[in-house]
């Protein structure tokens, strides 16, 4: 390894005059370096050596070379290399000494123009002693876990926590002030992220909104998508959650009798072991409901024959017996046969479906009316699985059926009779004993195949045919609030046990949360009152809505004798009466019914609340913790006498503002006993309070970090979230912390989905494309095709690229030389693709040979060139810039304030291209130091225009020309040339920036010259594993750096006592 | 605030204990009564702490909206002349007194309620000039209380009160629209009404109790401890983070504490002054039998909430579209939605002159409330709308329109305006709209469907 290093830097260092020496570089330099080429040091010099060839070499340099700009009077950069007396005061300030390295490598400092010049000679023994000392402070300190400050959740994290922790993506930090970046361009360490009163009101404000979104189920806690706030947001909340669930259904009997069709031919479709339940499962059709059907179809049944002679079961055993083999035919074509049979079934099944007329309501009564609405509802509900007998045309004569006389208006409408049209589906023999079979297959086949499983949309019940749309759940009430559940065939027919449980669970939740029967119950009152005028006579007046005992069973009591007192005198007939009674008693039961329910989710939603504690602090809480959550709850409902909803919200509200949720802090062993507990499965609340003190740490300067504390650690590493799961349950077993299982861990997470905020989150902000979302500098009328889906697909673009490369564990080679990438329709066309961009839509695709289209890894990514283009021309200052900063590594130091600047549209140069215009730039020395270490990176992306299209005019009409000369004197054209030249030259440049900024990036914190044995282990795994991802991030989570951390009240400064 | 609130602070040093919010706030159960300055003596407070008082700037502009449901009595409803000249029809008669103040405004309308079916259509949108959406998702725009409350309302108690005579109802009207929007005419957002406030008490503690700013104030004590608590478990430089965050607790903490505190001495400049305090009962929990006490004590609330700067945007649903309230003291049986199909009526008469005599009522009040050199009515604008003109025909091809108040003499009054004949494009309720949030200092570009000011407001 060592070898390798020092051979890649033997080539490199020929061009260092040229080229920038990164500081990630220097310091593993130092290895071949300070052995080779120092005069002045000793191979492994010790502290005093050290501190001795810093006062006979570096101090009198500095004072001679440097300290007339960088003295203590107004130092320039702020930088006063005389105020360094020891090399403890050195080492403390290292990473300006890291610039001192670099700025006197590339001869940068002193300026040339400046007098005296230090010999080469005198440079090296500076530059070696740098080195010397980096690399003593990395040996004596290798590993150590460094300073990792408390830190508050960044604004990215606050929002993907928000969403693991409540289920709904609410982003709240939408309106906060935008997180700092660190030194190493990230903003998730405590270096950079700050608290402000003005941050605090924020999250005040965003804990809120949250609660506000807060249902209380009879299970739990759960949040909305929306705020809930309204009844008709509560309304809207539960509805959902119900039709959702009954859509989630397979009720179609074709995929029933497709799935019977393959269990029949197990043997043939080669899976001879099948049974049913497997094939229902591999099929997605509920395994009871397959079971009946199958047994339905194949039990034994009258000979076939006319429908009249066999019933229609005989009749669909037939069909079913008439589907190919599938040897003979395609499985789509026996699909569609099994729709034709479905069709059979549908329609006949609707032919001997039950239909209840409104019932005859007394005098001054409406059918409107929920006794009669609900008593017509329940009629059909529990007649959804029987026979309607009438319908049957005895020996082939249809029935005939007495309509009542009615009044309608002013227009009375005599007594009718109706016969139905005959329909030999309906025939059934006259003589009984053959007609009683075909009866029952009748009922059997009614049976099996209900004439609905469920209703999910009602329109009016009262009305026929009602043209009603959209009224999910609804009773059929008139002008009146009210749900009915009707879904009997579905439970008793379909569904498994715990899912019966789950749909009732969500009925009663619509009940509770949304107060349906209460609610019913007082609209009662609005609608007999004002729409009907049942009850407007006096003596109805005790009852009325706004009244808080209004629900109490005396006063529903009270009006039920009056209403049906009335309906009496009215002439009501005993079914209508007996409608009315029911009615009542269903009110009173279901009200009842429902506070108790309401009652008996308090302990649960208490509990709730503690386990919502536990996810959100990412540990289990202690008993004070605990206690003390239970005891503001309990004064909030007990002293200040809020309601449980306004109660558990201000609690949720008290667990997103404390400390605990808002910092990650790396306690050292909140509540976690010294020995695990016995159950791992679960977040246990453990009685001993915390140790103050830290528990004996295994090496010096080392403590390991709990493993709640690593759990997290790993998944705001990877997900930028708080732990999921199995993450706490190794965390609650204790054995986090072993080798195995962080590396089984993290290569389960690297598959996640939520490996997104990774690509986001590091990458976003290594490679600069974090907020290109907002990227607003394209002048959109001279490219229209610039839309903001255009935008949003070019941001995409790595997001999707990298997310692949983690997911699939991916050369990181392939961010540099892959010929493959990702797009979607929009992008596509910009691409040129458009042999794809017409199949896709916007679904994201992979390309494999992008490459053909000038694209292929991150280098030709549009959101890239974009953003490196000031708009209406290329920057290849920019762009060479942006490659050889963020993908190399380099260090460049910002232009003089002076620069001239280049037009702004390239269409406005005259006769020059953008390339001659920079080369007249760097004919000035002053300029030509830096340019030369990027320009040619950026002018082989000539061919792509400001929005990154392929072009091969500029916007001045003059032919781009893709050709730079590289360092070395060669020349190469376009992306591959670039690719090649990095390929040959340069890719331990990228290696190294990657393996640093994931570091860096994993820790929170800044690196330091400690890390170095960790990064040569990264690079070492990186090439030993192919060069695949995977073995970074193991890499790092097993680093020492990562599982540990420095012991509580150490100093700070590990290095500060240096002494020799 | 109160003058038992300073009284109380004098008792409580240290706000460190949660127990001083919940004493403080069974005193005021106990006594039932608070008093409240007006905003004229507590217009300090709202500077910087510690500076001399400022002079009294002009009085803050209020908006007021009151709302009965399915039209008036179209036979009696007109208005003749200007200023002290103007003659009022038989249901205006209860705004004689304020001839002056009152502006009648006829022939406006609201176009995206128009032909999309009667009742719930019609409604909902009153306030926002949106399209409305049948079935089972709400959606349709935000009201104009609620522009004006999210502009203005960071500067008082409650961003706005939105109160109800009567519960909502949500069932679905046979046009197929949820009869949410009878209820609602106030919307946060486009998918959701705010809740109204139908229990005069709690509308009264909203204000009073200060409950959110109290609850806010345990809560971050609560996290205070906390903080406080695990400084001492975690190392000295992870103490400077934590520290960061107990100052910012502290901070917005003290915020609320200040405002508390600041009132109270202002509330005692005021009485050794020997000026009024605005005073009221606690109204008992639950509802009034009568509706009639019930409208007047939600009148009583907005007035003082209004007066003494609580809030400075309310809406009141007198009573719904598709209302099922009852009027025997005015001798009719139908209840509100029946008998508006009979709305040339004598008896619908009765009941329209009723809700304007609410608009008397509150007028009244704020009239009797010195502000400035004028009243409390000068600074406010009172808007009184239906969402149809007659009942019996659904008919809102123009609808009913007062406003009461010069909105600190912005609002020219005593006229009676007409915009029948304009053209539908200068009839635009929203072009009312615009125009008052333009005298409200919320300039909007457009809202609803409007996108010009009413001409000759």
């Amino acid at each position: 390894m060592g070898r390798k290093f020092s051979c890649n830097l033997a080539g490199w260092q020929g061009a260092a005059s040229a080229l920038a020496l990164p500081v990630l570089l220097a310091w593993i330099s130092t290895l071949g370096v300070a052995t080779s080429s120092t005069a002045t040091a000793a191979p492994n010099p010790t502290a005093a050596e050290l501190e001795k060839e810093f006062a006979r070499t570096v101090r009198p340099f500095m004072q001679t070379y440097c300290a007339s700009c960088h003295g203590s009077d107004k130092p320039e950069a702020q930088l006063d290399l005389t105020s360094y007396a020891t090399m403890s005061s050195v080492v403390k300030d290292f990473p300006h000494w890291s610039l001192v390295l670099e700025r006197i490598s590339v001869k940068q400092m002193p300026p040339p123009e400046m007098s005296p010049q230090p010999s080469a000679k005198q440079r090296e023994a500076v530059m070696a002693w740098i080195r010397a000392v980096r690399q003593f402070e990395a040996n004596r300190n290798a590993g150590d876990p460094g300073p990792v400050l408390a830190r508050r959740l960044s604004n990215a994290e606050y929002d993907y926590t928000i969403r693991d922790l409540t289920g709904v993506d609410l982003r709240p930090t939408r309106e906060f002030p935008v997180d700092p970046a660190n030194q190493e361009g990230f903003d998730n360490s405590g270096e950079s992220l700050t608290l402000s009163p003005a941050l605090m009101k924020k999250y005040v404000q965003a804990a809120r909104s949250i609660a506000d979104n807060l249902v209380l189920t009879s299970t739990g806690l759960e949040f909305a998508s929306h705020p809930v706030l309204a009844e008709t947001d509560r309304d809207k909340f539960c509805i959902f959650r119900i039709v959702d669930f009954y859509k989630r259904q397979p009720t179609d009997y074709a995929d029933y009798f497709l799935a019977a069709w393959r269990y029949k031919h197990r043997a043939a479709l080669g899976t001879p072991n099948a049974t049913l339940a497997s094939v229902a499962a591999s099929s997605g059709v509920s395994p009871r409901y397959l079971e009946l059907v199958w047994s339905t179809l194949t039990a034994p049944e009258p000979t076939a024959g006319p429908v009249d002679k066999a019933g229609p079961i005989a009749r669909l055993q037939v069909m079913w017996n008439a589907l190919p083999a599938p040897e003979g035919a395609s499985v789509d074509a026996v699909r569609t046969q099994c729709v034709t049979m479905r069709d059979w079934v549908v329609a006949l099944r609707k032919k001997v479906a039950w239909k209840f007329d409104n019932l005859k309501v007394p005098r001054g009564f409406s059918v409107g009316g929920q006794c009669f609405v609900l008593w017509k509802d329940r009629q059909y509900a529990s007649h959804r699985r029987q026979l309607y007998p009438d319908a049957l045309q005895v020996g082939g004569t249809p029935a005939t059926r007495v309509i009542p006389a009615r009044r309608r208006g002013d227009k009375t409408m005599p007594e009718q009779s109706i016969t139905d049209p005959a329909d030999p589906d309906l025939f059934v023999p006259q003589e009984e004993a053959a007609r009683a079979s075909v009866i029952k297959s009748f009922s059997r086949f009614c049976d099996v195949f209900p004439d609905a499983f469920y209703i999910a949309e009602r329109g009016r019940m009262f009305v026929n045919e009602s043209g009603d749309k959209g009224r999910l759940l609804t009773a059929g009430l008139h002008n009146s609030m009210g749900y009915f559940r009707d879904d009997t065939p579905l439970m008793e027919l379909m569904l498994s046990d715990s899912d019966r449980r789950r749909l009732n669970q969500l009925w009663l939740d619509f009940n509770m949360v949304a107060y349906v029967p209460e609610r019913m119950h007082l609209e009662f009152f609005v609608y007999e009152r004002a729409e009907s005028g049942t009850m407007t006579d006096p003596e109805f007046n005790f009852a009325r809505a706004e009244d808080k005992d209004s629900l109490s069973d005396e006063k529903i009591k009270r009006l039920a004798d009056l209403y049906l007192a009335k309906a009496k005198k009215n002439g009501g007939e005993p079914a209508a009466l007996q409608a009315i009674e029911e009615h009542f008693q269903w009110v009173s039961r279901t009200i009842r019914a429902t506070e108790k329910a309401r009652l008996a989710a308090e302990p649960v939603h208490r509990k709730a609340l503690l386990d919502f504690a536990g996810r959100a602090y990412r540990r289990p809480l202690t008993a004070s913790e605990r206690n003390e959550l239970m005891a503001f709850y309990q004064s909030l409902r007990q002293k200040e006498h809020l309601s449980a909803q306004d109660a558990v919200a201000d609690t949720v509200i008290r667990v997103l503002m404390s400390p605990s949720f808002l910092f990650r802090l790396d306690l050292e062993s909140p509540g976690v006993p010294a020995t695990p507990p016995k159950s791992p499965s679960k977040m246990r609340t453990v009685a001993t309070e915390p140790r103050s003190v830290a528990p004996p740490a295994g090496a010096k300067g080392v403590e390991p970090l709990s493993d709640y504390a690593l759990a997290s650690r790993l998944s705001y590493f990877l997900w930028s979230s708080m732990p999921d799961k199995e993450l706490l349950a190794h965390a609650a077993a204790g054995d986090l912390h072993r080798p195995e299982v962080l590396t089984a861990q993290t290569r389960r997470m690297l598959r996640d989905p939520r490996i997104r905020a990774l690509a986001l989150e590091f990458a976003g902000n290594w490679l600069d494309f974090r907020r290109f979302e907002e990227h607003n500098a394209v002048d959109r009328e001279r490219f229209p095709t610039f839309t903001n889906d255009l935008r949003e697909a070019m941001f995409e673009e790595p997001v999707r690229f990298l997310m692949d490369e983690f997911q699939e564990n991916r050369s990181v080679l392939d961010l540099l030389y892959a010929k493959h990438t990702f797009v979607n329709a929009p992008l596509a066309r910009h691409y040129g693709m458009t042999d794809i961009a017409g199949t896709v839509g916007n679904d994201w695709v992979r390309v494999k040979n992008a490459d053909r289209y000038g694209r292929g890894g991150l280098m030709p990514m549009a959101v890239f060139l974009t953003r490196n283009s000031p708009g209406l021309r290329t920057s290849p200052v920019k762009r060479g810039y942006w490659v050889v900063r963020r993908l190399l590594g380099e260090h460049i130091p910002p232009p003089p304030p002076n620069v001239p600047e280049l037009p702004k549209d390239e269409g406005a140069l005259g006769d020059r291209t953008l390339r001659q215009a920079l080369e007249r730039h760097r004919e000035n020395p002053a300029c030509s130091g830096c340019h030369a270490r990027f320009d040619s990176y950026g002018l082989v992306f000539e061919g792509y225009g400001p929005t990154g299209e392929l072009r091969s005019k500029d916007l001045g009409g003059k032919p781009v020309e893709t050709q730079a000369p590289f360092p070395g004197g060669e020349s190469r054209s376009g992306v591959t040339g670039l690719q090649e030249f990095v390929r040959e030259k340069r890719q331990q440049d990228f290696i190294d920036t990657y393996c640093r900024k994931l570091l860096s990036y994993s820790l929170g914190r800044s690196l330091q010259p400690s890390d170095e044995s960790t990064l040569r282990e990264m690079q070492k795994r990186l090439a030993q594993g192919g060069y695949r991802f995977n073995s970074l991030a193991e890499t790092i989570v097993t680093s020492r750096q990562f599982r540990n951390r420095r012991p509580l009240n150490r100093p700070f400064t590990a290095t500060a006592s240096v002494k020799g | 605030m109160s003058d038992q609130d300073q009284d109380l602070s004098q008792d409580q040093p240290s706000k460190d204990t949660p127990a001083a919010p919940l004493s403080r706030r069974i005193f005021l159960r106990g006594t039932g009564v608070v008093m409240a300055l007006p905003w004229l003596d507590s217009l300090p407070v709202w500077g910087a702490t510690g500076d001399a008082p400022k002079a009294p700037s002009t009085p803050p502009k209020r908006f007021v909206v009151q709302f009965m449901g399915t039209g008036i009595n179209p036979d009696h409803w007109w208005a003749k002349g200007a200023g002290a000249e103007m003659e009022l029809s038989r249901s205006l008669q209860p705004l004689l007194p304020y001839k002056d103040k009152l502006n009648v405004i006829n022939g406006l309308f609201n176009k995206p309620s128009t032909g999309v079916g009667i009742h719930p259509g019609m409604t909902g949108n009153i306030l926002s000039g949106m399209p409305l959406t049948r079935g089972a998702m709400l959606h349709g725009g935000i009201s104009i209380d609620q522009v004006l409350a999210a502009h203005l309302g960071q500067e008082t108690v409650q961003p706005s009160l939105v109160l109800a005579c009567e519960q909502p109802l949500t069932g679905y009207h046979e046009t197929n629209f949820s009869m949410a929007y009878s209820s609602h005419i106030s919307w946060q957002s486009a998918d959701s009404p705010v809740p109204t406030e139908v229990y005069p008490s709690l509308a009264f503690d909203s204000l009073f109790e200060n409950s959110g700013s109290r609850r806010l104030e345990s809560i971050l004590d609560r996290v205070r401890e906390e903080a406080s608590g695990l400084r001492r478990r975690i190392s000295r430089e992870d103490r400077s983070k934590l520290d960061e965050y107990l100052t910012s607790v502290r901070e917005v903490e003290q915020r609320a504490q200040r405002m508390r505190g600041d009132l109270g001495k202002a509330a005692n400049r005021a009485k050794d002054k020997g000026q009024p305090l605005a005073a009221m009962k606690r109204p008992d929990n639950g509802l009034p039998e009568d509706i009639r006490d019930h409208m007047r004590l939600m009148c009583d609330i907005v007035a003082l909430a209004i007066q003494t700067d609580k809030t400075r945007i309310a809406t009141m649903l007198m009573c719904r579209d598709l209302s099922g309230l009852f009027y025997p003291f005015l001798g009719v049986r139908d209840a509100h939605h029946p008998a508006s199909h009979n709305d040339t009526s004598d008896d619908y008469e009765r009941i329209t002159q009723h809700y304007v005599s609410q608009l008397a009522y509150l007028a009244g009040r704020l009239q009797a409330m010195p502000e400035g050199n004028g009243t409390v009515l000068d600074s406010t604008c009172l808007l009184w709308l239906s969402n149809m003109f007659s009942g019996s025909r659904h008919d809102n091809s123009t609808l009913p329109i007062l406003t009461v108040g010069g909105l600190g003499g912005t609002l020219e009054t005593g006229r009676v305006l007409n915009y029948r004949d304009k053209g539908d494009e200068n009839r635009k309720l929203c072009s009312l709209y615009l125009s008052l949030m333009d005298r409200m200092g919320v300039p909007l570009k457009r809202f609803g469907d409007a996108d010009a000011r009413l001409i000759g407001i």
